[in-house]
């Protein structure tokens, strides 16, 4: 499955320009060095955290697309920087727990 | 282990703390990585002439990376941290080994000792080498590169504006241009 096919699935909505990426499993955490530690490449991740941050980790560890739970806003730089990568931050409403049921019936586990 | 083109994963991991210590006497910077709680920010005690303070502390983590084909493990206890630069320093020779960089989709990133550190020692370079094989063997390297730099190539380190890419002042809306350097 790739980000594309997530974002029309999940009804979220894309904050930047990205490419798009085959999703190789989902990583949960509102903690950078959890994801640091255990993120794979390709890793959906989901988190409440809007900082930019999650940007710079996000490149690092080499995600596909960082996933805002909880309809919160995010800063335009944390957006911009992740044009610069071209790593999708995408936005939903629904909670991480709601989400990560979504993601589950959908066949994306670790 | 002679010829082994290793591949890295990370092993021993361990979580705890990254803290800050500033000495209110001759302003010097410690940081260490604790598994215990940390102090809290503002906490003091003296030692001999200093008289140091809790500046910051983050959550962390700290690892080795162990070769997956011949076992040789390398620790990276002696690392505080990666930091992302955020162009800060107009003159740096960071930012500017970044901006050429960038045009070839590699990222570069900056690996901190614990501080203090001997006056322009750097990271040492095996090990920085490691870390950037570690970050390319783990990602699709045909859309984009990660590069390791060492901390000693930042022009003024106390002028430094850069985020470590650590659980620090996440709920912080302050820009880079009104920010405190850490250091």
């Amino acid at each position: 499955m790739t980000t594309k096919e997530i974002v029309e699935k999940l009804g979220l909505k894309a904050l930047n320009e990205y490419e798009e990426r085959e999703i190789t499993g989902v990583f949960v955490s509102d903690m950078i060095s959890d994801v640091m530690a255990g993120a794979k490449s390709g890793n959906l991740w989901l988190t409440i955290q809007t900082h930019k941050s999650i940007v710079s980790a996000a490149n690092l560890v080499d995600s596909s697309a960082i996933i805002i739970s909880g309809g919160k806003e995010v800063p335009k730089e944390t957006a911009d920087l992740a044009s610069k990568y071209m790593i999708a931050v995408l936005l939903s409403d629904l909670t991480t727990f709601e989400l990560v049921g979504k993601l589950y019936k959908l066949g994306l586990g670790q | 282990m002679t010829g082994c083109q290793h591949r890295w994963d990370m092993d021993n991991i361990k979580f705890g703390f990254l803290v800050f210590e500033r000495c209110f006497h001759c302003h010097d910077l410690r940081t260490f990585f604790t598994e215990n709680a940390p102090p809290a920010i503002g906490d003091e005690y003296r030692e001999g002439d200093c008289h140091w303070y809790c500046a910051e502390n983050a959550q962390t983590f700290s690892f080795d990376l162990r070769c997956t084909e011949c076992g040789h493990i390398e620790t990276f206890h002696d690392l505080m941290g990666l930091l992302h630069c955020t162009g800060c320093i107009p003159e740096c020779r960071i930012d500017i080994m970044q901006k050429t960089l960038e045009a070839e989709k590699t990222w570069l990133v900056v690996a901190f000792g614990f501080l203090p550190r001997e006056e322009g020692k750097p990271y040492p370079e095996e090990k920085i080498d490691i870390l950037t094989d570690y970050f390319n063997q783990r990602r699709d390297t045909s859309r984009s590169r990660i590069k390791v730099v060492s901390y000693d190539l930042i022009n003024d380190i106390s002028m430094c504006r850069g985020e470590l890419i650590h659980d620090i002042g996440m709920l912080s809306e302050e820009k880079v241009t009104n920010r405190k350097s850490l250091f």
